[in-house]
């Protein structure tokens, strides 16, 4: 209509237009209501304005706005429809749809669908038969001709499947068509197996033709999947390789989990192009499924199974296993070191004749072989085999190998006996590894330094020794040796797998090595000793035409696994997982780097009329003049409250109010941490504002107790003795409270108590590394001091304690420490008992000046430990009153025990300003005053 | 549409207003009305005038005059020596004010602007200048409505008397009005212009001391409104519609003020005083200057006399 792509449902409606003068007429002679607002000053106003200011007509723009709004209402309603659909075909007769339903149309199936629904309704129109012909199962899916609308029932249940599309069979299917009318071939863009052949039979009937082909921009195919040592490789194919195309492929995990992700770029005129994934080896071999992200093809799906997986690593010992002391099986080392990144699969049988055979028909990747010295004539053959398939065989020496006579399956020749270095017969020191050649797998592993070999076999010298050897010690003689044998290998160890020969296997790098040596192996062509007859697995999962997994239709047969065939993707079996959960072989449409050709139009007869599938789709146009509609309502809305002014602020208090509230809420929320930091801080407050003595609570209420009027003591008395006048006494839970306020803590060690968490003691760990000090006190010297042999429980209790502290050295108190200084002078810190030593940190500077009265370091020691049971001999009642007898019952050493507490207190504030202070003489003489 | 911005709040009687009226008036110290034209044969007051005359409290012994009253002869001191005194007692006077407050239905107004309706406000600073006044023992009346009380409860018994009359929407007549009375006009003043001035004047004619308080709503002053406004008058129920009002404001605030001007010009021209209160300020506000203005010229009024 008027040249546009328009078309309207309901025409007649657009009558209504005629309408639209009266509805501009109504509209000017109804304002919109005013504000009505009480005035008492009214008649001030009315002397103002005597005219009746009552506007008789709407503003024009509204309107205006109001008559579009009208239009559109109407327009909605005459049901336009943008790019309405227009006929292709053209006479009569039955029609045939060839339809290639294969892997490569499920980039864009449903345009064919609708396209194919178009042409069906046209023909329903017409009231033709239609023929529809699936490429992929020409023979069995001819159904025609039937009526139109039976065809479009068949149109709409179809799906493409994975799989090639069989033009031959087409091309068959359709010569042996009676009367097939007009054709249409529904092409996938690609040229397939005799698709010539189809094109002999299009252009062998009479009548109209035509040939729909896709966008082959996006159209790419995944094939050549392996997973190797150092990445999983694959490659992209595409038909269109005209500019360039970016892909994001993702793979997945067995649960559909995207676990990798890459960007492939194919150049501009390229048509493949290879991309590999560097994840580390225990992520690829979580990959089941790579998939390209932007294609919905299942021809851009690549399934990956078993075959693709971490390596299976067969272990075999020469020794019986000493299941009582595993740290000396020679099996133990390789297997700690093997666990990360394969799996391991130990050999049922001792007799090594049946174990070898049995390791491999599990399909292992490589076997390692711990200090085996003769292997069996038929073992040998089986391993020989195995090898020459790509298996690798990995053997340690011991001294059963250095023993035998055998030199079959080794790299290298080697000398009987073994040679023994740095031990009492010989004069040279054991000796470190080597760096490791370029050409070796090792390279770019760092050498372990501390490895030492003390024995190892020789190996004989020949000319190939240097070329097979992988590691070597410093001088020169090999340490791991390797030959290839076909496509596997034979590595040697030249050392035993326990620790007794070296400590190489108790070192990180032997992990790193096995790993390399591990990742050497094949994993997918190990020769699992092929059946002796077919194995028939069930369908796991397929992938359906869009290249999704899913679980399989009642048509899929189980997958023929026979002697020396390889399996193909057919109707039968689509690609997909076949076998059980536990076990499943990938099915792939493409591994073997397939190309993909384009469709040559040329091949077809040239009175073919050539279209693509339709994507543009009629629009309807009612929705969104709707929308236009209902917008300009929501305008007229606004419009008219600015015309009665409500959408005007005014200043009024509620408003004020009204907006005070939520901003005063909003502040307080604002602010509201601070609000609880000073609810929860007026602990904090009283306890920074003044010096405190704090103690721990132990949550045993005696030593609690104690230790409280401990403090109140050693309070009072520094305030009758000292310029310090402390703050009353506080007990600290040191989960919770704040410790930074404190400079001395006083941490009496319970046995009772349970063990702080590891987060508490994280808190007193960085209290004590910022400068705290704690003073531990087992309170036990009676029973059983700290630093004797004896271990009280109250030792033992402290010892778990600082078992998860960073401890530094400690010492008892050097008689020039700047402790016996610091206020009294003391040569001894007794409490409630007098015999046991103070410790605290070493002193590890230099060492003591011998005219220096006193020494310090910088800073205070952070851990100060004590079993005198200080606090018992601070105790004191309100009254005054000491609560604890001393031990010996002797009133000198309570004031001894007073003035080691203000010693201590004066040694955690001023740290090393003491000794300073005592070496003033010394200071003041320097300067010369 | 947004709510109208003024409504007619429900009329207010002197039951609460009474109560909110005694708490402002306990903020304001008490009230002297300046006695300058105050005769002695007035009724008497509760408070002394600081100079002799009628009163019960001891003012002063003087020589006694001969011509005077024997009977003012105090004995009991003459007796002490030869000569003859008078007792003197100080002049306790009280004065006659009269309130009355605008009730018409525009002093019902109130805006979203103000804290209260205009009559409300008239009424509490009415009760809380006859509980001022009668605090100090003045004879408080209400013009159409009482007679003038001279009691402490003077402003109950005002509020009781208001409860039972009609409600005052008319200027009062200034029949009951002696010389020399106070008279305390609450209104918004919005009627006829002219007819104000003339029962205005009137009141002068009569020999009283007028005070007029003139309450506004803020909305009055500031017209806030805007668009498309139907302004209805509360009393005529007249209609007037403005297509835009916010272009009438200026005009209008200018008329407003040129009217408030007249009024306080007429007021200055009779010798009175003027108060303009808005409903959105205190009314403690407007009672501390008609407590000045009433104590006005006090301390020198003193000083002349002395």
């Amino acid at each position: 209509m008027f040249g546009l792509p328009l078309a309207f449902g309901a025409p007649a409606v657009l009558f209504a237009l005629l309408a639209l003068p009266i509805i501009w007429y109504l509209l000017r002679l109804t304002p919109p209501k005013p504000q009505q607002e009480i005035f008492p000053p009214t008649r001030i106003l009315a002397t103002l304005l005597k005219r009746d200011e009552t506007p008789a007509q709407s503003p024009w723009w509204l309107t205006l706005l109001r008559l579009t709004l009208a239009a559109l209402a109407i327009l909605a309603m005459s049901l336009p429809l943008w790019n309405p659909e227009e006929a292709t075909l053209s006479g009569d007769g039955p029609i045939t749809l060839i339809i290639d339903d294969g892997w490569a149309s499920g980039q864009n199936w449903d345009e064919r669908k609708q396209s194919a629904a178009k042409l069906i309704n046209e023909a329903r129109d017409a009231d033709r038969l239609v023929s529809i012909i699936r490429t992929t199962a020409a023979d069995e899916s001819t159904s025609g001709p039937a009526n139109a609308e039976d065809a479009l029932k068949v149109i709409d249940a179809l799906v493409n499947r994975a799989i090639e599309p069989d033009h031959a069979a087409t091309a068959k299917a359709l010569s042996d068509m009676s009367n097939p009318g007009t054709i249409i071939f529904f092409s996938d863009g690609l040229a397939h197996e005799n698709t010539d052949e189809l094109a002999t039979a299009i252009g062998r009937v009479e009548g109209q033709k035509f040939i729909y082909q896709p966008e082959t921009r996006n159209l790419v195919a995944m094939t050549k999947i392996s997973n190797d040592p150092d990445a999983l490789r694959g490659q992209l194919n595409r038909v269109n390789a005209d500019d360039e195309l970016v892909l994001d492929l993702t793979a997945y995990d067995i649960k559909g989990i995207p676990i990798a992700r890459q960007t492939v770029n194919f150049a501009s005129g390229e048509n493949q192009t290879d991309f590999q994934l560097e994840e580390p080896v225990e992520l690829r071999n979580e990959i089941t499924r790579i998939a390209v992200a932007q294609s919905n093809n299942p021809g851009a799906v690549q399934l990956l199974d078993e075959s693709n997986r971490r390596r299976l690593v067969g272990i075999i010992s020469g020794e019986k296993r000493d299941l009582s002391q595993p740290l000396l099986s020679p099996l133990y080392y390789i297997t700690r070191a093997l666990e990360p990144f394969s799996d391991i699969r130990e050999a049922d049988n001792a007799n090594v004749t049946l174990a070898v055979p049995d390791l491999i028909n599990q399909g292992v990747s490589a076997i390692v072989l711990a200090d085996v010295g003769l292997i069996p004539e038929e073992t040998v053959d089986i391993f020989q085999e195995w090898i020459e398939k790509g298996g690798m065989l990995v053997r340690f020496a011991g001294p059963r190998m250095a023993a035998s006579h055998e030199q079959t399956l080794l790299p290298v020749r080697i000398r009987q006996g073994d040679r023994n270095l740095g031990s009492a017969l010989s004069w040279e020191a054991p000796k470190p590894v080597a760096n490791f050649e370029t050409t070796s797998p090792f390279y770019g592993l760092q050498p372990p330094k501390e490895v030492l070999v003390t024995r190892q076999i020789l190996a004989l010298q020949e000319l190939s020794l240097e070329g097979k050897t992988w590691a070597s010690l410093e001088d020169g003689t090999p340490l791991v040796t390797a030959e290839q044998r076909g496509n596997g290998w034979i590595v040697l160890f030249h050392v035993s797998s326990d620790a007794t020969w070296s400590n190489l296997p108790i070192s990180g790098t032997f992990v790193e090595m096995l790993r390399r040596v591990v990742n050497q192996s094949k994993s997918n062509s190990s020769g699992v000793l092929n059946p002796e007859q077919d194995i028939r697995l069930p369908a796991l999962n397929i992938l359906d035409g869009q290249g999704n997994l899913s679980a399989p239709s009642a048509s899929v047969k189980p997958l023929v696994l026979s002697k020396g065939i390889e399996p193909t993707a057919t109707a039968e079996n689509p690609p997909g997982f076949y076998g059980t959960e536990d076990g499943f072989t990938a099915l792939n449409l493409f591994s073997k780097g397939e190309q993909l050709t384009a469709l040559d139009i040329n091949a077809f007869s040239s009175d073919m009329i050539q279209s693509t599938y339709q994507s543009q789709q009629a629009i309807e146009l009612k929705p969104w003049l709707l929308l236009g509609a209902a917008l300009l309502l929501f305008l007229d809305c606004l419009a008219v409250l600015w015309i009665s002014g409500a959408l005007r602020m005014r200043p009024s208090p509620q408003l004020a109010r009204s907006l005070i509230l939520p901003l005063a809420v909003a502040a307080s929320l604002l602010f509201s941490p601070t609000d609880t930091f000073a609810q929860d801080s007026d602990f904090d407050f009283s306890a920074a504002l003044k010096t405190r003595l704090a103690y721990v609570i132990t949550g045993d209420s005696e030593v609690d107790r104690k230790s409280a009027a401990g403090m109140l003591g050693l309070t009072r008395f520094l305030t009758t003795r000292t310029a310090l006048e402390p703050g009353p006494p506080i007990g600290l839970d040191i989960a919770e409270d704040e410790l930074a306020f404190y400079s001395l803590i006083y941490w009496p060690v319970h046995s009772g108590s349970a063990l702080p968490s590891a987060k508490t003691m994280a808190r007193i760990d960085t209290y004590m590394k910022q400068g705290g000090s704690v003073l531990f006190d087992t309170q036990d010297q009676i029973s059983g001091s700290f630093g004797g042999t004896a271990s009280s429980p109250a030792a033992r209790q402290l010892q778990a304690i600082l078992s998860v502290l960073d401890i530094p050295p400690l010492e008892p108190v050097p008689s020039d420490h700047v402790l016996t200084k610091s206020f009294f002078l003391l040569d001894s810190f007794p409490g409630r008992y007098a015999g046991g030593e103070l410790w605290v940190e070493a002193f590890t500077g230099a060492a003591a000046l011998a005219d220096r009265p006193a020494r310090a370091g910088d800073g205070v020691s952070s851990i100060l430990i004590t079993s005198n049971d200080m606090a018992g001999a601070w105790a004191i009642d309100d009254a005054g009153r000491s609560l604890y007898s001393t031990i010996p019952p002797d009133p000198v050493q309570r004031t001894y025990a007073f003035r080691v507490g203000v010693n201590l207190m004066m040694y955690a504030l001023t740290g090393n300003y003491k000794a300073d202070q005592v070496h003033i003489p010394a200071l003041l003489e320097r300067l010369g005053q | 549409m947004s709510p109208a911005i003024g409504a007619l709040a429900p009329r207010e009687t002197g039951k609460d207003t009474i109560l909110r009226a005694r708490a402002r008036a306990a903020l304001i110290p008490d009230l002297l009305v300046e006695a300058q034209r105050i005769s002695n044969n007035v009724f008497a007051g509760w408070h002394g005038r600081k100079k002799r005359g009628v009163g019960e409290n001891f003012w002063q012994f003087r020589p006694y005059t001969v011509g005077e009253n024997m009977n003012a002869i105090d004995w009991r001191k003459s007796a002490r020596d030869d000569h003859i005194y008078v007792k003197d007692r100080e002049w306790q006077a009280a004065h006659t004010i009269w309130l009355w407050v605008d009730e018409s239905p525009s002093m019902l107004f109130k805006s979203d602007l103000a804290r209260v309706s205009k009559q409300s406000r008239a009424l509490v600073l009415a009760f809380a200048m006859a509980e001022l006044l009668a605090r100090s023992g003045e004879r408080v009346g209400w013009l159409g409505v009482t007679q003038p009380i001279a009691s402490r409860t003077a402003s109950e018994k005002l509020a009781e008397a208001l409860i039972l009359s009609e409600p005052q929407d008319r200027f009062p007549i200034a029949d009951a009005i002696k010389d020399n009375s106070d008279i305390i006009i609450f209104s918004d003043f919005l009627d006829d212009m002219d007819n104000t001035e003339d029962r205005l004047r009137s009141f002068a004619r009569r020999g009283a001391n007028c005070h007029l308080v003139h309450i506004i709503d803020p909305v009055e002053e500031t017209f806030p409104y805007a668009g498309r406004v139907e302004f209805i008058d509360p009393e005529t129920n007249e209609r007037f519609t403005a297509g835009n009002a916010r272009g009438l404001a200026e005009n209008y605030t200018n008329l407003f003020a040129a009217r408030n001007k007249s009024l306080r010009d007429l007021a200055t021209k009779l010798g009175w005083s003027y108060v303009a209160h808005h409903t959105d300020r205190l009314a403690s506000e407007a009672l501390v200057t008609l407590h000045e203005y009433l104590g006005a010229n006090r301390q020198s009024s003193q000083q002349g006399r002395h």
